[in-house]
């Protein structure tokens, strides 16, 4: 009975060790990647998932415009991770501010991507989450 | 080849598996799941560049993209 304990706790034991030792090299291999590679393949999928035209004005100017798929405003997003979607209004006047992000740490680019795709697919859900804030 | 795409702290995790392989499929469609599960927002990309939600995993999706649940800014 004594042996069948331990043998069960060695088990435990090992799998234990095998479970850290990997947790402990994802967080290596995480902590050594350069930021910037993880800024790149952020920046690469929002390219991929943006319009031409969009993708055409986010080269240029580092922002795109996207049309909320309920009220058919205008937005437009600025390159970031936060207070960084302005609507627009119809002469292409930036009017009021609102933040809203995809929940965890991310890059710009998917936090960008995130926001693109909320407001095209469902903005009253994107905005019911959203905070405003005020423009200067 | 298809592939599950999922935004986390490294930029982006790709899951790529073979819709014509019965065990990855099945693999696929349990990760759809549990990513939807958690709060995921499941989105393909329509032939114009757009973006759809999809509610039910799909095995004939090229490319699905999960983005985490939107909290205010």
């Amino acid at each position: 009975m004594f042996g069948r304990a331990r043998d069960f706790a060695t088990a435990r034991c090992r799998e234990l060790l095998t479970n850290s030792t990997r947790w402990a090299k994802a967080f290596s291999e995480w902590f050594r990647e350069p930021g910037r590679a993880r800024e790149a393949r952020g920046i690469n999928l929002l390219r991929e998932w943006l319009s031409p035209e969009q993708r055409a004005q986010y080269d240029r100017f580092g922002y795109f415009d996207v049309t909320g798929c309920d009220s058919g405003k205008r937005y437009r997003i600025r390159h970031g991770t936060g207070t960084n979607i302005y609507e627009m209004d119809a002469a292409g006047q930036t009017r009021t501010g609102w933040c809203f992000v995809p929940d965890g740490y991310l890059v710009a680019g998917d936090v960008v991507l995130a926001q693109k795709i909320a407001l095209e697919t469902d903005e009253i859900g994107a905005l019911t989450v959203a905070k405003h804030f005020v423009l200067r | 080849m298809a592939v599950q795409i999922v935004m986390d702290h490294n930029g982006d995790t790709r899951h790529v598996f073979d819709a014509n392989n019965a065990k990855e499929l099945a693999r696929a469609e349990k990760r759809f799941r549990e990513l939807t599960g958690a709060g995921f927002t499941a989105a393909a990309r329509t032939g114009s560049g757009d973006a759809k939600v999809i509610r039910k995993f799909d095995p004939t999706s090229e490319e699905t993209l999960f983005v985490p649940r939107l909290v205010g800014g």
